[in-house]
This record gives C-alpha cells, structure tokens and sequence, in this order.
C-alpha cells in the first residue's frame, strides 16, 4: 500500500510534467498550427544555461552557481527569450503555411538548437548537481516520500493551477483560448496575432526553463538529448488528448505520465527497460480505437 | 465499371445543429434523374451544409438520406461519390499540382475505371464542357472561371446519377454565365443525371432550373416552379428582408 | 520516341548518376568512392521516404525504424557465424546456428521491412495527418528502445560487427536506379496519382472517390520495403549494425535533403541528397582542416550541423517547395498542351461582379 501510494506520487508529478509541456505544445499549436519540436531544446538549453559552456564534463556553474531565487529567474528568462527569438526568426516567416512544414521546420529548429550546444558545450553528458538538499526524502502522514518527487509534484501542480487560472481568468488568458479555438475568428474579433503568439512562446519559453530545473534537480546530469523523451512524451499526450484541445493535453500529458510510472513499477524487473516502447505502443491502440484523439475539438476538423 | 443509375436521391427530415446553431431544420426534398433543382437562400441559410449532408460529409443528426429508395445516411463520402452522387465545391478545391486532366482522372479511378478509361473520359468531359486545350496545365495557375468548369467536369468523370453544384457561377462575368448556363442543361441530356444547383445568381437559376427550393434559416421556405418561387411572398420577405414585408403590408 | 519521352525524368535522373559514378570509379580515390557509395544509400532510402511523404504530403519521421528493422535482420542471418550463438543467444535456433546466402537473406530482410510497415501502416494510416506524422515518430522510438534493450538478440546498444562487406559503388548505384524507377512507376500509376490528390485535397479526392486510407497505406508499405533495402545497403557497406545510427540524426538529415531538394518530385529527392552530399563532405574536410597558403585553418566541429539546420530553414522560409520546386526534369521539346490559349480574354477575378441581379 505504502508502494503503491509512493508509485501514485510518483505518477502525478511526472503526469503533471508531461501534461505542462503539452499544454506548452497544445498552446503554441493552437494559436498558429505549429507542432514546436523546438520545445525540447528550450528544456536542454535551459538546463545548460545553468553551467559555463566547456567541454568538461564537470563544469563550473554559471546561473547554477546563483542564489536560488535568481538562479530560477535567469534560467527561465534565458529560455523564454530563446523561445520568442525562435518565434521571430524562424517561425513567423512561416506563419501562414501548413502544419506540415511548420512541424518541419520545428524538427530544422531543434537541430539548430542541438548543434549549437553541442558547439559550446561538446557532445557528452556532464554532472550537475543543484539543490542536492531536496533529494532527501521526507515524511508526510509516516509515508517516506522522495523529496524531488513531491517538490516536482508541488510546483508541477502549482504552475498548471496558475496557468489554468490565467487562461481562464485574465483577459490575455481568454485570448490565448479564444485563438486556440478558431484563430481566424480571433483575429476577427480583434485578438491581435503577433501579441497572442508572442505569448503563447513566453509560455513555452517559461515552462521549459522551470522544467528543465525540475530534471537537473532530479538526475543531476546534462544530456543534448534530456529534453527530447519529455517533449516526445508531450507530442503524444496531445495527439491523444485530440490535437487543438487544451484540456485533452492536460489530459493526455497526465494518461503518458501515470502510464509511464506504472509501467516502470508493476513491469516484471527485466522488463522494464521497455518501458517506453510499451507506453508507445500503448499511444498508438488508443489511437487505433480513437484516430482523433480522446477530445475531439471542431478545430481539428476540417469545414468542407 | 457498369453503375446503374439511380433514379431519385431524398433528403428526409434532415437536420444538422453546429454547436448551437441550427444549420438545417427539418430539411426534406427530392431529387429526380433528369431533374435540374435550383436550391437558393440568403447566405448561411445552409445550402452548402445540405450538399454535405447527400454527399455524405456531413452526417444529419436526425434525419436519412435515401438513394433509391435506400437508406445511405452512414455511407462514407467516398463511399457516397462511388454511389452516384458528384459534387464540386463552393471554393473548387482543385487538386492545384496536378494537371487538369489528372484532375479528371482521379475522379475516373475514384470509380474504379482503368487508368486509360479513366483518361480518355477525362478528355471526353472536358471536351465537352469547352474546355479543349490546356489539358496539362497544372491547376494553381488557372483562372477562376476556368477553375469553376473544371470542377463540375471532375464532378462530372464520376459517372455521376446526381451532380451537386455549390455556387458554380460565382466569380464569372455575363458571357462566362451564359455558357455555364448551356453547359448545366446539357448535363442531365448527355449524362443522363440530376442536377442540384446552388446559386446566388437569379438569371441562372431562373434560367435553368426546372423546379427551386428555398432554404431560409435552415428550414425550407418553399419548393415550386420558377413562377411559383417568384411570386412566393414567403420568399420574397426572406431575400429582400423587412422592406419587403413591410410593402406587402401596406399592399 | 514517345516511350523515351514518357521516361526521361527517369534517365534524366539516371544517366548523369551513372556518369558521376563512371568518373569515380576511374579518376576518384578511395575516399571519395566510399563516401559516393554511402549518398548513393542514401539517396535509396531518401526516394523510400519519398514515395510516401513526397506523395502523401504527410513526412515520415518514422522511416528509419524499417531501414533499422532490414539491417539488424541481414545481420542475424549474414554475420559472424562463430560469435553469434554467443553473442545474440536469443534468436531462434535456426538463424542462431546457421549463415545464409546474401541474396535471400537481403530479400527476406527487406520483406520484413515491408510487412513491418504494413502491419504499423494499418494502424497509422487511419489518423489525421498530422497526427499520422507525429505517430511515425513513436513507431522509431518504439523500434529503438526495444533494439536498444533486447540485449540477446541484438546486443542492445553495443554494434554487431562482423557483417560481409558487398556493396560497392555500383551495386549502391544500381539499387538507387532500381528505386528511382520503382519511384517513377508508381507515382504515375494509379494509387500514385490518387495519393498525390489526396495530398493536394484531403476533402475533394474523398468526394472524388479516393480512399484516404488505402491510397496511404500502399505508398507507406512501398517505401518500407525500399527503406528496407536500403537498410540492407547500409549493413553491407558498412560491416556493422548499430542502433544509434538509425534515430533522430539520420533521420534529420535525410529529411533536410529531402525538403532542400523539394520533396513533392522525384528529381527534388536526387538533387537534395546529391547537393547536401557534397555540402557535407566540403564541411567535413573543412573541419578537419584545410592550408590556405601557407596557413592551416579549420572551422568548428559541429558548424555541419549547424549549417545543415540553417539551410533547411532559408529554403523552408525562401523556397518551400525547395530547389527543384516539385518538379520532374521534363524533356524540354516535348509537345505538351499547356495551353496558355484556352479561356484568353476571360479572366476575371472579380466575384460575381455582374453575376448578380
Ligand atoms: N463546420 C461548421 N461548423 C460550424 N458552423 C458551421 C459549419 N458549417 C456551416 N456552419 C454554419 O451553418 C450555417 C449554414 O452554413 P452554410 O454554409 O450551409 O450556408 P450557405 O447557405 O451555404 O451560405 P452561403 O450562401 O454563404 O454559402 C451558417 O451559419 C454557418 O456558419
Ligand atoms: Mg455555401
């Protein structure tokens, strides 16, 4: 029991990743039809940005090495002017395309991204280690709880409440649903394009960067690759939430979360390793028994 | 592939809802071989959502669609246009890198003809309408009206027993209107279809529709002759708004 | 005549491939050969992806998981008879203690593949297409965790070793013309046209009786099949198999040169990976480093990539529909009607102007 509650915390501090950075990717596609591959080097870059690019593999810090507060804030706002740099240069050009290219030129993004820090920081992983005092496990009601596994959940948890509340409270929020919905009746009724998009990057950009803390707190390495299995994770939780619906990637960001801790808990020891491919796999059959994913929006539909 | 044709496609009851707006309300009508229907109504009175509704994009919810006397509501729109029913679209939706007779063609093998038969049909079809040089040219560099005739004769190259015509007149100038007018009478002569024409253009649909229907709001207004629709005071309130029913108060 | 005229985007494709080949293969040095041998694989597999995405118009990140599928199989069956009941303990007796001839170990390789796609095609084909592009993805990661962890039959991570090394230039040049009119033949033919209808207009090639579906899944089956084969190419010309060369890397450069070159044409898939080819290599000599005069020079490591990543996105941003602009080479006096006389003197755009009572 006391396994099985563990395993559950465990489940919804990585369903409430997964479903943050869905909500990252389902916004950005939804106000200009971008599937933002991108996204998984907003997450690498902001984890690197906590060292001195070098090529050792145990650098010195460079915002890591900041008083905490401080450290969050130049991390964060590192990536979410990358993000709305990306938006500027390579995206907006491309406004007006279809999603395929738009998803293509996303895929030229992150490898731009990846080959640059791969430049200034070599191809290796490297050890960091930030906030070594949260690994601790701490109690609560006499359960033992992994000490990163509940800050992840609590400011998981905490930033998807808030950005619930912002899109659903503030008037900017509404916009941003409003042009997720049906951007060109947005834009009609007066949502300015450049301003919602803008914010939809801020987002993303803010995101990624306190998620990728959350990872450096939890494995204390830097990969180029680190960013990619979450942001994989968040593309399948919005395809089978139904591409174009905000709740269905909240939904399906937590479905691959749980799914993906579970698996990793009940899976016979050997078979463990297959993890990832068994939530794939299990990906695609939803898909097989609902091709539009699990909340069909008439967005996602084409008007004849 | 030897179709026979079909002799009468019906809309019964039929109605379609779009989160809350009542697209279609009740919709019932009937199209005859041989038959060419005029459907009009002020805009979003939901012409096009009917068309797509007997085409099979659109599934009526309640209400059936009958296609000689079966019922064909849940048929896909393939399924549909391999049934008999063509159709072009209000905005033509040519395939645009392709070539015009590949166009055609794709309509040919949609039908299951061979790729040759298919071909050569595409050819006959374009012949027909006036369309003759020009078959390799790819369609993003077509003119409008041309882009409008081509999509009827892709309509058309499925061998269809009812042909659904959404606007086809639109963006054409006077002459233009006239040879388009020829080519939907002929349809019914040489292809041996029905033919439901949406049109905002009076003169064509007074021209040549044998029977009109109205859609005003989603529901119909009235079905009748030329004459009848012209004169029908229901039609007249609905088209020229309240100043007409005001003059037919004070009549 | 006329038949030469039907085949000349094949020959035009062709011929002038052979012809590099030819000059190669008498004047090149080693280095050049091998480095041709492995765009010349390339190119197979690029046109494996663009008989599906250049037609459907939905890209494929998902491809490398059949060339994956065919290579580890060739393997299996071609390499190291000694250390493979050792080394992969896993596979069936059969295989585990036997070694096939080449031929029918690269056809059923290559079958493999092929069915491979088929089976995940059926699932894949029925989603939207976005999501359809989106699920590829899933399928390669789902290939390379399980090859990556089943330790006894592939040796997870680590690289088999060992494979017989047969593919020379002009077997690799020979494949690529095989494929190129494999390409050919089936864009022109039925389900070829259809699919690319399908991509022009989801909508109108469904009400033109078109099967989003089938029409789909034959391409995703055909190009697995010669992703499989170039699968097969690449174990043979390297020797060795290793998972990590079939993800993302691979991957992206294969769809950087099949968006550079325009992936909506045959001839845009040629071109692609002949151009970024020979980018690549310059960069890469320019790495390792070159003497201007006297002076020794060299640019960053990685500034390939970098490159690579940058030209994609001007030609995306500049010319979507990349060098060749979706066109086959044409012969250039052939009579075709594009009639640039039909419909003069009525064009107009104004909607409905006069139309209206
Ligand atoms: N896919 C859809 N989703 C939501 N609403 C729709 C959809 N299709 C049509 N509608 C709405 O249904 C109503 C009827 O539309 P429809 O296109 O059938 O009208 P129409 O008679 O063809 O008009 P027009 O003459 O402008 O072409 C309109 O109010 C329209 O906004
Ligand atoms: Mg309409």
């Amino acid at each position: 029991m006391a396994y099985f509650i563990q395993v559950l915390i465990d489940a919804v501090a990585l369903g409430s990743l997964y479903a943050l950075v869905a909500l990252a990717i389902g916004l950005v596609f939804g106000v200009m039809k971008l599937i933002n591959f991108a996204q998984a080097d907003y997450l690498t870059v902001g984890a690197y940005s906590l060292v001195i690019p070098t090529a050792a593999a145990t650098p010195s810090m460079m915002f890591g090495g900041l008083p905490w507060a401080l450290m969050i804030f130049c991390v964060v706002l590192s990536v979410t002017v990358l993000a709305l740099i990306t938006e500027r240069v390579a995206f907006r050009p491309l406004r007006n395309t279809d999603p395929t290219t738009l998803l293509i030129s996303s895929f030229a993004v992150s490898y731009f991204l990846q080959s640059l820090i791969i430049m200034f920081h070599g191809g290796r992983p490297k050890s960091v280690s930030i906030g070594a005092a949260l690994t601790r496990p701490i109690d609560i009601f006499g359960l033992r709880v992994g000490g990163v596994q509940f800050l992840t959940m609590t400011v998981a948890l905490l930033l998807l409440i808030v950005l619930v509340l912002f899109l659903k409270r503030t008037s900017i929020g509404i916009q941003l649903r409003a042009a997720a919905e049906d951007f060109s009746m947005a834009r009609l009724l007066g949502v300015a394009a450049n301003r919602v998009i803008a914010i939809a990057f801020a987002i993303s950009g803010i995101l990624g960067g306190v998620i990728s803390l959350l990872f450096v707190i939890q494995t204390g390495t830097l990969d180029i690759r680190m960013g990619i299995m979450p942001t994989v994770y968040a593309f399948f939780a919005t395809v089978i939430g139904g591409i174009g619906s905000l709740p269905g990637a909240v939904l399906g960001g937590y479905i691959v979360g749980i799914l993906s801790v579970f698996l990793q808990a009940y899976l016979p020891e050997e078979m463990r390793p297959f993890r990832d491919a068994g939530v794939f796999t299990i990906v695609i059959l939803i898909l097989l028994v609902r091709p539009q994913g699990l909340i069909v929006t008439s967005a996602a539909k084409e008007r004849v | 592939m030897a179709k026979s044709p079909k002799q009468k496609l019906q809309a019964k009851n039929v109605h379609v809802v779009f989160g809350g707006i009542k697209a279609l309300t009740g919709v019932t009508l009937t199209l005859n071989a041989g038959d060419i229907l005029g459907l009009i109504g002020p805009n979003g009175a939901g012409k096009t959502t009917l068309v797509n509704v007997l085409s099979g994009f659109q599934k009526p919810k309640p209400g059936t669609i009958e296609l000689d006397g079966r019922d064909v509501s849940d048929l896909s729109p393939r399924k549909m246009a391999q049934a008999g029913i063509g159709r072009s679209f209000q905005a033509a939706r040519l395939f645009r890198k392709l070539t015009v007779l590949e166009n055609l063609t794709v309509a040919g093998l949609g039908i299951g003809l061979s790729r040759k038969a298919a071909t050569s049909q595409a050819r006959d079809i374009l012949d027909w309408i006036g369309y003759r040089h020009g078959h390799d040219r790819q369609c993003d560099s077509l003119p409008y009206s041309d882009e409008r005739r081509i999509s009827i004769a892709r309509a058309l190259a499925l061998q269809p027993s009812f042909t659904l015509l959404d606007e086809p007149a639109s963006g054409m100038n006077e002459q233009e209107c006239e040879l388009l007018m020829e080519t939907i009478t002929g349809i019914p002569k040489n292809f041996g279809c029905g033919v439901m024409l949406i049109e905002h253009n009076m003169q064509v649909i007074m021209g040549v529709c044998h029977r009109i229907h109205v859609l005003d709001g989603g529901r119909s207004l009235a079905e009748g002759s030329p004459e009848e629709v012209r004169n029908d005071p229901n039609v007249l309130r609905a088209y020229l708004g309240d100043r007409a029913s005001q003059k037919n108060a004070v009549i | 005549m006329r038949i030469f005229e039907r085949l000349f985007p094949v020959l035009a494709l062709v011929v002038p491939l052979a012809g590099v080949v030819w000059t190669i293969d008498q004047f090149g040095s080693a280095g050049v050969e091998r480095v041709s041998t492995e765009a010349l694989i390339r190119l197979v597999f690029a046109i494996g992806l663009y008989i599906f995405a250049g037609n459907s118009g939905i890209v494929s990140f998902g491809h490398m998981t059949f060339c994956a599928i065919a290579a580890y199989a060739t393997a299996w069956q071609t390499c190291c008879a000694m250390l493979k009941p050792i080394t992969m303990s896993g596979l069936p007796a059969f295989i585990r203690d036997n070694t096939f001839p080449l031929l029918p170990a690269a056809l059923t390789s290559i079958g493999l593949a092929g069915v491979v796609a088929f089976t995940s095609g059926l699932i894949l084909m029925r989603l939207s297409s976005l999501s359809a592009s989106i699920s590829t993805l899933a399928l390669m990661f789902i290939l390379n965790v399980i090859y990556s962890n089943w330790t006894t039959v592939t040796m997870g991570s680590s690289t088999i070793v060992g494979l017989p090394v047969y593919v020379t230039i002009w077997i690799a040049l020979g494949c690529a013309a095989l494929v190129i009119v494999i390409a050919y033949l089936y864009q022109v033919s039925r389900w070829g046209l259809m699919l690319r209808a399908t991509r022009e207009d989801e909508v109108a090639a469904q009400a033109s009786g078109t099967s989003l579906y089938w029409s789909r899944l034959i391409a995703f089956t055909l190009s697995g099949f010669v992703a499989g084969l170039a699968g097969v190419l690449f174990a043979h010309f390297m020797g060795t198999v290793s998972i990590a060369n079939f993800f993302l890397n691979h991957t992206f450069l294969i769809v950087a040169m099949l968006v550079i070159g325009g992936m909506q044409s045959l001839a845009g898939a040629v071109v692609g990976v002949t151009f970024i080819s020979v980018v690549i290599e310059l960069f890469r000599r320019a790495e390792v480093g070159f003497s201007v005069g006297s002076m020794q020079m060299s640019i960053p490591a990685g500034s390939q990539e970098l490159i690579l990543a940058g030209i994609m996105l001007l030609i995306l941003i500049f010319r979507k529909a990349g060098i060749m602009g979706g066109k086959e080479l044409r012969w250039p006096w052939s009579v075709r009607d594009d009639g640039t006389v039909a419909g003069v003197g009525q064009v107009r755009l104004a909607r409905s102007a006069n139309c209206h009572r």
